[in-house]
């Protein structure tokens, strides 16, 4: 364990399905397996059902369905500890089973990612513990791409921002603890927001008692484990507190529309069959499944060549990109056709021919799906949105923007639409002039139902729809530092704004949302890119922060003014680890060297599919400037706007 | 010295090794015959408990208390465990020394670490009526057979999860024994019964008849690695199999007519045969050797050999390994064995000694080697210090050499003369030791109390020590007599800022032990906050615990508390408690608004918070289905918020919910059923879909909808209704509050190019480029035509004629023509 070798996605998705295989293994004979919902799709990212099946695996049920029956002696429950409802439900459905049925079944329990004493205590009072073998199975990060880990967890944002919950802070420490044994401390922890500064105090409490902990005592954790890591520069850990009016945004990448317009869930996203054209099966087989759904399932990863170069590219020109590979396939097969081959020639042709019908697969759902999206983004209602969102993003007095907003209420735009211009509005000036923001709240009451009195309590609750303290102008409205942020002074600094980004050929990360940059990422940028940071801002003549600041500057230097007018607690801290052990290795391993370490960014809260792209979008600069540096992205879950302010939205109505 | 070979005994064409490991074992009056013995794997403890169904000699009432009592192998008492259970029907040890003593009625005690007191479970499947009639046991669990036949499988002993196994045919069980779930090929226990004349083997699914008729079978035993499987018949004979019984390995004839008392494995490839002081020695091919003793013999069998028991001697019986029959068998040519001469020789400052090293020269290195792993092997040190000195020279000689084996290799044989010593009493052989690991080495000194000798080893084996030191101090807790100011002072004195040690463990022996004073000041010392929280909870610190429990972060920590301290607190105690501490209320208000709403409404009572009280309300309306229970909710919701000023706009709203409600029920009286539910919007929207424009116009005033917002529900309720002629009506308003291009668009959407049209000479707010677009649009050049000469844009008029056809052509053309003219 001396050497730390540099951290890749898919050891995470090998181990989870190691472990799972292994308990899988533990239970003899054919079994029946009862997962909740929420883990089915992260479920699927790195194991088959065929391999389940393999592993005895007879039918799948869900927990929520309740109607596992007895047609296996041997029933695996599979589910999140931590989530009573959970618990209750499978403690009941064991009843069931043992009451009704004439088998005598054998239960098993796995518990992700831990068994909690809660989930004891509820076994014991159902009086289903003492026959129930119960394990745990250590879930945390999945991978959804070689970049990008997620814990799938997803109330996350309900549970940290509505219910003031601190469950996900607890469980992300975990995940990052289990990295850190594995590759070594985080160098570095250093982040913003005050989530985020708890789970970095998490991280440096559990630390202490790791190394008080007596079952890793043994061989297990040896001191070398708990010196900071080679491979690892620094833990970058974002609030999603602290910028939320990013995710509010509609999204203009590929994949950001995707997710906007048909969700994904961990990779997987369900289109309709009229928008994107059957499935290419290749046997009857999956017909049947497909008659019962008008939906079908689509993978989307990279490891599908043209998605990986779509996903990430403004949805402007996607049209482009798609044509040119249409041009290149007619070519290659024009080619193909005409030439007279030699055997050797057509062998080779032969060989890539699979590619080539994949591809051809591919460019069909690609073209079909980026025209649908190219068609909703052209209606009147989404420019509407988008106009006003990027007015207020760009700074515009918000009030120049109630009469759209208005307008869209009463044209029944979908709420999830109009409560994320409301709370850009409230989030990006601090609260909405209280007169205004009563009238808004009348009008989407009249418009959507008086249930969502409890919508926009639970977004006060949220902090993303106040009224303004004090009912100031616009530009007044800096509320006290570490509360609130300043964002007409930190658009200028951070220079959020570049109304010339070039989409086709991006030169900012502005390009994911057609010209605003997204401060969550600006915020990493001010640690691992300081210099393209300073350069762009001298450059726009503005007030640079102290631009002699050298890049070899550490933590958020030369930005500390700028980051101390946003939101929330900001912290850098560092971690040495045990001084012997530091010098040990640095014998065994010589200088150290500062290339090819990767920076883990943390967010904490969701991040959105922009956001992933603007950060690959650094990396690939960082790897141009060729500093060797990496990112890493980790996060709790992937949000969209909707998915944010539906954790708020009361879905219940009058009607019967 | 004696020779090293002077032990030894040759069985078929290998040599077997019989080491006298301690002598002078037990008491003389100790009657091992009626005794019940079992010892833990790994030259572990032994227990002894005696056979309450043997006649024995009297010898006063000073013996007849039952009792299990633990010896080391050397025979020294580590514990006497007092006994009056009734019969014992199993008595068996895990890996890890954990002591398991089964009782007829199924109840299973688990006694850990030599030391403590036993956790009791019972089997249950039926165990008390049938009574348990034996237990097998392997590394981590056991079978246990009932009276009726039934297997019940244990697997593992920190949660014990009794399980029935396949039922097996209700007949007699000559004998039987078990495959551990390690060895067998399935990955779970397999039990083998004699029934009659074949075996059965038996796992969690099946029972399966293995369809042998050589039976019945006295003995069965599986060897250590599992593949082999020695069966015992009436006639005397011992038959070797394959564990799957495909291949009859070897077979052997006793000639006894007496049945042997035991069989066992010793190593993986002889059986040993007991009889009552005789003992057989069964190697491959059916070759054996026989020992004969002056009393009981005892058989244990270990991995990789047997360790035999008399009252006099502890002996331990294994083959011959390959490297020290390399080394020690007379006239052996090995290259180690000639270095070991070397030795000798150069002991003697004999010149020979270089002869020898030239003779080897060329396998020199694997005679160091061999040396250095036939060291490890041996018992007697003086042939270990000999060994190891060959394998010292040997190298020496060599240029290039990697001592990290020899380094090793004496350091572990340090540790195991260490504890070979007879007062320590663990006579491993190295296998056992790698097997067995050093840290579990460490565990076992630990619970004999030999803390000095376990942290000299752990300290000189690089060892972590923090298990060591916690020990200690819970059975200085224990035990001592001193003040207990004192024993803390000395405990921390000791331990405080030592790596791993855990003051939780500590203090909850005290708390166990009833010493709570010293248990709350030993747990301030936990830096753990969470390893506090359920010994806090234990010790009724509830409020302590709830601190600690919100410190450590872990959500699940605080929803146990809070459990456990709404059971036990008054609700408004309770509400008290976590009022002041928001991540406790965060998780309370959580859990509850799911599963406890009405102990919500008294929480946001407590705590005044109206709003939230309203809001509860309001949700709990929604989940009603009769109107009147709503509107019943709905105004107790408001009530709750008359007094305060700063929610007046709630309050108005939820007094608009009743209002709406009821003029919802008389429009579904009126018109159709699908009102009630709807916002104000989507009423007026359907209202005007119904044509109830009158309706529609009562309700914007009574609630006040704005005249834009009303506008445009018209709008696209006239153009769902495709009631165009409306539309036209309204084309002919002078003003519309939402201007007019909303009519042109939404029309234009239905696709009714000439209503649409209409609208276009309204909109006079736009340029005329814009207008002529519109008319574009609808299809009517001409009319765009006319637009753009009105606004003199002759580029405008060129770009449409492309788009102009036939008559439309012309008038493009005469725009053009006009305005072209009117330039010059």
């Amino acid at each position: 364990m001396a050497i730390h070798t540099s951290i890749s996605t898919s050891e995470f998705g090998d181990k989870a399905r190691r472990e799972l295989l292994h308990l899988l293994e533990q239970v003899r004979g054919k079994k029946n397996l009862v997962i909740a919902r929420c883990l089915a799709a992260p479920l699927n990212l790195f194991v088959k059902f065929s391999t389940l099946q393999e592993y005895g695996v007879d039918r799948v049920f869900f927990v929520e369905n309740s109607n596992v029956d007895s047609s296996q002696r041997n029933v695996i429950f599979l589910a999140r500890g931590d989530k009573s409802k959970h618990v209750t439900a499978i403690a009941e459905q064991i009843r069931m089973l043992r009451h009704n049925g004439q088998v005598d079944h054998e239960f098993s329990v796995l518990w992700v990612p831990r068994r909690t004493l809660v989930s004891d205590q509820i076994f014991e009072e159902a009086g289903v513990l003492g026959e129930v073998n119960v394990h745990e199975y250590p879930l945390y990060f999945m991978p959804l791409a070689d970049d990008l880990l997620s814990l799938e967890l997803d109330d996350a944002f309900k549970d940290l921002y509505l219910w003031q919950d601190p469950s996900a802070i607890f469980t992300s420490a975990k995940a990052l603890m289990l990295m850190q044994q594995k590759h070594g401390l985080f160098p570095r922890i250093i982040g913003k927001g005050d989530n985020a500064k708890r789970l970095a105090d998490l991280l440096v409490r559990m630390r202490s008692e790791i190394s008080a902990d007596d079952e890793s005592g043994g061989a297990g954790s040896s001191m070398l484990d708990l010196a900071p890591s080679q491979s690892i520069e620094s833990l970058i850990i974002i609030d999603r507190e602290v910028d939320f009016p990013t995710i509010l945004l509609t999204q203009l990448t590929y994949e950001g529309l995707i997710d906007e317009f048909y969700g994904i869930a961990s990779n997987q996203t369900e289109i309709d069959y009229a928008t994107v054209g059957a499935a290419p099966t290749p046997a009857g087989s999956s017909s049947t499944a497909a008659s019962q759904s008008l939906k079908r399932k689509i993978p989307l990863d990279a490891t599908d060549a043209l998605y990986a170069t779509l996903r990430d590219s403004n949805c402007a020109v996607v049209g482009p990109i798609l044509s040119g590979v249409a041009r290149r396939l007619q070519s290659t097969s024009d080619r193909n056709n005409i030439a007279a081959k030699t055997t050797a020639e057509l062998r080779e042709f032969v060989k890539e021919l699979p590619g080539y019908q994949a591809e051809q697969a591919s460019l069909k759902l690609h073209t079909n799906l980026a025209g649908e999206i190219i068609n909703r983004t052209g209606s009147d209602i989404f420019s509407r949105v988008l106009e006003v969102q990027q007015n207020i993003a760009a700074g515009a007095d918000p009030t120049t923007q109630h009469e759209s907003i208005e307008e869209l209420i009463a044209r029944d735009v979908p709420l999830p639409t109009i409560l994320r211009l409301l709370c850009i509005e409230s989030t990006v000036s601090n609260g909405i002039r209280p007169r205004d923001l009563e009238n808004f709240k009348k009008a989407i009451l009249q418009g959507y139902g008086y249930q969502h009195l409890l919508t926009l309590s639970a977004l006060e609750r949220m902090g993303l729809l106040i009224p303004r303290i004090g009912g100031g102008l616009v530009g007044a409205s800096a509320g006290p530092i570490g509360k609130t942020t300043n964002y007409n002074s930190v658009r200028k600094t951070l220079n959020m704004i570049l109304d010339d980004v070039n989409e086709t050929e991006p030169d900012d990360v502005a390009y994911v949302f057609s010209g605003y940059a997204p401060l969550s990422v600006r915020l990493a940028q001010c640690i691992v890119q300081k210099q393209y940071l300073i350069n762009l801002t001298t450059q726009k003549g503005t007030n640079a922060p102290a631009a002699a600041a050298s890049t070899a500057a550490q933590g958020w230097r030369p930005f500390e003014d700028t980051v101390r007018q946003i939101r929330g607690a900001t912290f850098d801290e560092a971690q040495l680890g045990d001084e012997k052990a530091v010098r040990a290795r640095q014998i065994i391993n010589g200088s150290e060297r500062d290339s090819g370490k990767t920076v883990v960014v943390f967010f904490l809260g969701g991040v959105c599919r922009a956001e992933v792209a603007a950060l690959r979008f650094v990396a690939k600069q960082l790897k141009e400037e060729g500093r060797g540096k990496k990112l890493l992205i980790c996060t709790t879950g992937v949000l969209t706007g909707d998915r944010v302010v539906e954790a708020a939205i009361e879905k219940r109505s009058f009607a019967n | 010295m004696s020779k090293p070979t002077a032990n030894w005994d040759k069985v078929g064409d290998r040599f077997y090794r019989k080491i006298q490991l301690y002598s002078d074992v037990f008491d003389a009056d100790l009657e091992l015959e009626n005794y019940l013995i079992a010892g833990a794997p790994y030259s572990g403890a032994v227990a002894f408990h005696r056979d309450e169904e043997r006649v024995q000699t009297y010898r006063g009432n000073q013996t007849s208390k039952a009792s299990i009592d633990i010896y080391s192998c050397a025979g020294k008492l580590i514990r006497r465990i007092n006994w009056d259970q009734g019969p014992i029907k199993g008595l068996g040890w895990s890996e890890d020394e954990k002591l398991l003593v089964v009782t007829n009625d199924g109840t299973v005690r688990v006694y850990e670490g030599l030391q403590t007191d036993f956790v009791p479970f019972t089997l249950g499947h039926g165990a008390e009526e049938h009574g348990v009639l034996s237990c097998s046991f392997y590394s981590t669990g056991f079978v246990a057979l009932l009276g009726n036949n039934h297997l019940i499988e244990v697997s593992r002993y920190d949660e014990p999860r009794p399980h029935l196994l396949a039922t097996a045919p209700d007949q007699a069980v000559v004998s039987w024994t078990l495959i551990s779930p390690a060895d067998s090929l399935s990955r779970s226990v397999e039990v083998l019964l004699a029934i009659g004349q074949t075996i059965y083997v038996v796992d969690a699914s099946e029972a399966e008849d293995r369809g042998l008729d050589k039976g019945p079978f006295q003995h069965i035993s599986v060897s250590p690695n599992g593949r082999f499987v020695a069966l015992y018949t009436i006639d005397g004979k011992v038959w070797v199999v394959s564990s799957d019984f495909q291949d009859q390995l070897s077979e052997y004839d006793t000639k006894s007519k007496t049945n042997p008392k035991d069989m066992q494995w010793c190593g993986n490839d002889s059986v040993v045969l007991a009889w009552e002081d005789e003992v057989h020695l069964i190697g491959p091919n059916g070759s054996a050797t026989k020992y004969f003793y002056d009393g009981w013999v005892h058989l244990i069998p270990d991995y990789d050999g047997i360790r035999l028991f008399t009252n006099e001697v502890c002996e331990f019986l294994q083959k011959v390994p390959d490297v020290t029959e390399e080394v020690f068998s007379l006239g052996s040519t090995a290259p180690a064995s000639v270095l070991l001469d070397a030795m000798d020789q150069l002991d003697k400052k004999s010149p020979k000694a270089d002869d020898d090293i030239q003779l080897i020269r060329q396998s020199l290195d694997e005679a160091v080697d061999v040396c250095v792993r036939a060291a490890g092997h041996e018992f007697s040190i003086h042939f270990q210090k000999q060994l190891l000195k060959a394998a010292s020279f040997g190298k020496s000689v060599l240029d290039l050499y990697n001592s990290d084996d020899f380094v090793d290799m004496c350091e572990t044989l340090r540790v195991l003369n260490a504890v070979r010593f007879y007062e320590v009493g663990l006579p491993l052989s190295y296998d056992q030791y790698i097997r067995l690991t050093p840290e579990r080495l460490i565990e076992r000194l630990i619970n004999r109390n030999e803390y000095l000798l376990a942290l000299r080893i752990s300290d000189y084996l690089r060892l972590p020590t923090d298990r060591i030191h916690v020990h200690w101090a819970s059975q200085k807790v224990r035990v001592s007599t001193e003040p207990e100011d004192a024993i803390c002072r000395l405990i921390v004195q000791k331990l405080h800022g030592k790596r791993g040690v855990s003051f939780e463990e500590i203090a909850r022996a005290a708390h166990d032990e009833g010493r709570q004073k010293l248990a709350t000041d030993l747990l301030n010392y936990e830096p753990r906050a969470g390893k506090q929280v359920p010994l806090l909870l234990s010790m009724q610190e509830d409020v302590i615990a709830l601190d600690k429990a919100i410190e450590s972060g872990d959500t699940d920590l605080v929803y146990y508390v809070l459990l456990s301290l709404k059971k036990k607190l008054p609700l408004a105690t309770f509400f008290r408690t976590i009022n002041s501490r928001p991540v406790a209320t965060a998780l309370v208000e959580s859990s509850a608004w799911e599963e406890d709403q009405d102990m919500l409404k008294d929480l946001y009572y407590q705590d005044d918070r109206r709003l939230d009280g309203a809001n509860l309300l309001l949700m709990e309306s929604l989940d009603q289905t009769d109107n009147q229970h709503r509107i019943d909710k709905i105004k107790f919701a408001s009530k709750l918020l008359v007094d305060s000023k700063e929610f007046t706009s709630q309050k108005a709203a939820l007094d608009e919910i009743p209002r709406l409600l009821k003029h919802q029920v008389t429009y579904e009286k009126d018109f159709s059923p699908g009102f009630v539910g709807l916002s104000i919007n989507a009423t007026i929207y359907k209202l005007i879909r119904l044509g109830a424009l009158k309706r529609a116009q009562k309700l914007q005033s009574d609630f006040k909808v704005p005249e834009r917002t009303f506008w445009w529900l018209r709008l696209r309720a006239l153009v769902a209704k495709r009631d165009w002629t409306e539309l036209e009506e309204i084309s002919k308003v002078k003003k519309s509050p939402i201007g007019w291009e909303p009519f042109f668009s939404e029309v234009l959407g239905a696709g009714n190019l000439r209503v649409a049209s209409g609208f276009v000479g309204k909109c006079t707010g736009l340029r005329v480029q814009e207008r002529a677009e519109m008319y574009v649009k609808c299809g009517m050049v001409g009319k765009a035509a006319e637009e753009l000469l009105k606004g003199k844009d002759l580029e405008g008029l060129r770009e449409l004629r492309g788009k102009a056809g036939g008559r439309e052509l012309g008038e493009v053309e005469r725009a053009i023509k006009v305005l072209e003219s009117g330039k010059r």
